[in-house]
């Protein structure tokens, strides 16, 4: 079990180095001089020199990574070149609202999807099946720009029941200014949850143990509540700890839209402006973020079900 | 079925639109300026930084402008040098040397009188400062080249004479010299708060004019609250300037018809045809044209540009007409690369007509009867890629195939301005200071040709232009310079190292309420003096 943890850790290091090395190869062929973007078109070639000594810039491609590499081993990810604020500070400030966007979706994809999943399964081939399978599909085919736009210009421009983006200033003003965002976020992931939650739980309801259940008087509730449902979750808890690992790497186009202050909309400018050591620390935090989150969900099944702890 | 659903969706939404989409608000009619109150605004990016010294970003001038004052300003039209720290100044006759007297009782925000030494130090950190964009303006201050290159620590042209008089000695002649020092950058500062603020600088600004950083939650929100130590409290009326950041532009507007703004500018195109076909909101339009040019960019050594007959031909196939129709009707035609109202700029000389004939004549004389096949670079963004559209289909009528190559903004930046970069591209101007040194000396004196960095980057060298370039800097007399400027501009005309386009307005919208502003020429959003025209509790007066 250990040898199986430290095993998955080394991996995860392995991961992290080879997708932010992958990103910093991306980011160099850019064929843009952050010099140049950073001065704008007025900049004259000696600034432009200047500024290229100053980061570094002057120098080959293999220099330039090696003095990154050594910096982050000192937990150092180097200064933005647009606000010469330490990356570090930077995606501190970033990662609390991408937290809390990322958990607020993930808690509305449970809230909504797992019971919908439930009664589409229970319900199967009526109504009720038909009905959530239709959400499913509107919620997984409509991508995030136009749900978002939808919800802002219904919900907030038209009919003023929420704020028109932003973060808010805390308490019942930030969870009004969470609650678009959130509901957009979660939209793909309740319809993914629905339909994950509903075949798993028709697989379930075919098991043996639940026509045991059944046979020995067990009322139908209690079947479904102590049998079925817990022996349907085990997926799910690998699917929330994806989803929290990819969802914490930032959001770029709900927080572009909804104004949210997080991590998605700082790498988003970040490439626009070709600020390479905000774009690769924005990238190691997400990275990090989902290798960890992977890890802890696998943690977690082991946990969870007996038989791969056998394996 | 998406689809379907989407447009139910729609279609209930705009039944249930609002019907009246003018202003909520009216003016309460205060006849005179009413104190008090906060103004807010928004923007669709985030600002880097506060530090004069290096803050360069588009929307820097919004907030550096009402923090920062300087010895002298412009006045709201760009065309006249106003005194604010400096009371006078004198400009010796050879005009080498620059003489300022200080106000009496300037001072910082915390009331620290400002003298002449933190007006030296604020301008030799534009000299030190290694990435500061504002380095190259103050290249004619003699001994100024000694501190960029660290051979001296202090800049021997610009002196202290006591704590109220400030003398700059130019090693050449600058007639754009106030104009320079009227940018933020060039505000006092102490080395004192340089030294305590260290790395957070950026967020400390040492306030020198009508307000003071209240509070700045970084990307999202910027409070400027009046400074009580400004030296000239009846300039500012507001008691707070607010700046919210990274508002897309759409929801902006959506904020301001709420009344949650309290002006919005750069509207999207649906949100401008609304505002330009709604009479209630007619009174509260500003329209200004400011500082730039658009247009598109020849290398004039590259075939097929290097022959002028080409180049003409490209600039008699453009139809003006359809950019301005594309543009909604914010721009106007260009001529040269000086925006209307330049010194210079010469009124009688008529933006290229649409000629296919004569366009394709001097395409066959140049050696080209069949027409050429020309890629065309221009950076992805909405407008510049209709306007590339619209280009495209008025030159292939004049037989020009054009191919339209779309690159990011930054690649886009990187790969013009050196020899390899593209033949034919997409090009703009936007000034820094309202002067045609500015505009002409950066994009066309052969002295800007750089390996990698050439703001000329048409390569265009032209001895004649050089020469009448240098000697209109060496000009005082604002008649004589202003005529070798408009023989510089009929040079180009006819060189055309661009097809000239046009020059673009700015429209910005604000509630009724908002009075007493005025967009300025060069800061634009500049809010200093406007004031809140509410009722006595301060809300505004419903419609």
């Amino acid at each position: 079990m250990i040898a199986a943890i430290a095993r998955r850790l080394v991996w995860t290091i392995v991961v992290v180095w080879f997708v932010v090395t992958a990103t910093f190869l991306a980011v160099a062929a850019i064929p843009a001089d952050p010099a140049r973007t950073l001065l704008g078109p007025h900049a004259t070639e000696e600034t432009l020199a200047r500024v290229r000594t100053h980061y570094c810039l002057d120098r080959g491609i293999a220099a330039q990574y090696g003095c990154w590499i050594s910096q982050v081993s000192r937990g150092d990810l180097g200064e933005s070149y647009r606000s010469k604020r330490a990356v570090t500070a930077i995606i501190a400030d970033r990662i609390w609202p991408t937290a809390q966007l990322a958990l607020a979706a993930i808690a509305l994809q449970l809230l909504i999807g797992v019971p919908l999943g439930i009664v589409a399964a229970l319900r199967r081939g009526r109504w009720q099946d038909h009905g959530v399978h239709l959400l499913a599909l509107l919620g997984q085919s409509v991508p995030a720009f136009v749900a978002g736009t939808l919800l802002l210009y219904l919900l907030a421009y038209l009919w003023g029941w929420f704020p028109l983006g932003g973060y808010g200033t805390g308490g019942w003003d930030r969870l009004a200014h969470l609650a678009l965002p959130a509901l957009t976020l979660a939209a793909v992931g309740v319809a993914y949850y629905a339909r994950v939650m509903r075949s798993e739980l028709i697989e379930v309801l075919r098991a043996d143990y639940v026509r045991t259940a059944r046979a020995k008087g067990l009322p139908e509730r209690a079947v479904i509540g102590r049998h079925a449902l817990r022996n349907a979750l085990g997926p799910l808890v690998t699917l929330v700890g994806l989803d929290l690992g990819v969802l914490l790497g930032g959001a770029v186009v709900v927080e572009v839209i909804f104004a949210w202050p997080g991590l998605g909309r700082e790498i988003w400018q970040a490439i626009f402006e070709v600020d390479i050591p905000l774009i690769l620390g924005v990238v190691l935090v997400s990275a990090i973020a989902i290798a960890v989150a992977n890890l802890l969900a696998d943690l977690a099944g082991l946990w969870i079900d007996p038989r791969l702890r056998a394996q | 079925m998406t689809r379907a659903w989407l447009c139910a969706i729609a279609v209930a939404a705009a039944a249930c639109g609002p019907a009246d989409r003018g202003p909520r608000f009216r003016a309460a009619g205060s006849p005179t300026p009413r104190a008090g109150g906060t103004l807010r605004f928004a923007v669709a990016s985030h600002l880097s930084t506060l530090d004069p010294t290096i803050a360069y970003d588009e929307f820097s001038s919004f907030v550096l402008r009402p923090l920062f004052d300087t010895l002298v300003d412009l006045s709201p039209d760009g065309t006249a040098i106003i005194p604010r720290l400096a009371e006078r100044w004198q400009v010796s006759p050879d005009g080498l040397v620059y003489t300022f007297e200080l106000r009496r009782g300037i001072a910082f925000r915390d009331g620290t009188p400002i003298t002449a030494a933190h007006v030296k130090l604020g301008l030799e950190r534009a000299l030190t400062t290694a990435d500061s964009p504002f380095t190259s303006f103050l290249g004619d201050i003699a001994g100024a080249a000694d501190v960029v290159e660290g051979k001296a620590p202090a800049c021997a042209g610009i002196t202290a004479d006591g704590d109220h008089r400030l003398v700059i000695t130019l090693a050449r002649r600058n007639p754009t010299l106030l104009q320079i020092l009227a940018m933020p950058f060039a505000t006092p500062q102490r080395a004192e708060h340089i030294a305590r603020a260290g790395d957070q600088l950026r967020r400390l600004p040492d306030a020198t004019g009508p307000f003071e950083l209240a509070s700045w939650d970084e990307g999202n929100r910027l409070v400027l609250r009046r400074n009580p130590h400004y030296f000239d409290p009846a300039r500012a009326h507001l008691d707070a300037i607010v700046m919210l950041e990274n508002v897309p532009r759409d929801t902006q507007f959506q904020l301001f018809e709420r009344g949650e703004l309290d002006s919005a500018e750069q509207l999207a195109a649906p949100d401008y045809l609304f505002v330009m076909t709604e009479p209630a909101w007619q009174p509260h339009l500003h329209r200004t044209v400011v500082l730039n040019a658009f247009g598109s960019r020849m290398d004039v050594g590259k075939k097929p540009f290097d022959d002028r007959r080409v180049r003409q031909a490209l600039n008699y196939a453009l139809d003006k007409s359809h950019t301005a129709r594309l543009l909604n009707g914010t721009s106007v035609a260009a001529h040269g690369i000086l925006p209307p109202g330049m010194l210079g700029r010469d009124p009688e000389l008529a933006p290229y007509p649409r000629d296919v004939a004569r366009a394709r004549a001097l395409l066959a004389e140049a050696g080209y009867p069949d027409g050429i096949d020309v890629e065309y670079v221009t950076a992805r963004d909405e407008e510049r890629e209709k306007v590339a559209a619209s280009l495209q289909s008025d030159l292939a009528e004049a037989g020009v195939r054009v191919r339209i190559v779309l690159l990011s903004w930054s690649t886009y930046l990187t790969a013009v301005g050196q020899r390899s970069g593209p033949a034919f591209s997409y090009t703009s101007w936007i000034a820094d200071f309202p002067d045609p040194a500015n505009f002409l000396e950066p994009r066309f004196h052969s002295r800007a040709i750089k390996p990698t960095g050439s703001t000329n980057d048409s390569f265009y060298a032209n001895p004649e232009l050089d020469a009448l370039l240098d000697a209109a800097r060496q000009e005082l007399d604002p008649e004589r310079r202003a005529a070798m400027y408009r023989r510089a501009e009929r040079i180009l005309y006819d060189d055309a190292p661009w097809i000239w386009d046009y020059h673009r307005l700015t429209t910005e919208v604000t509630q009724p309420y908002v009075r007493g502003y005025q967009p300025h020429r060069i800061w634009l959003r500049d809010y200093t003096s406007a004031w809140l025209d509410v009722g006595p509790d301060g809300a505004p007066v419903p419609r």
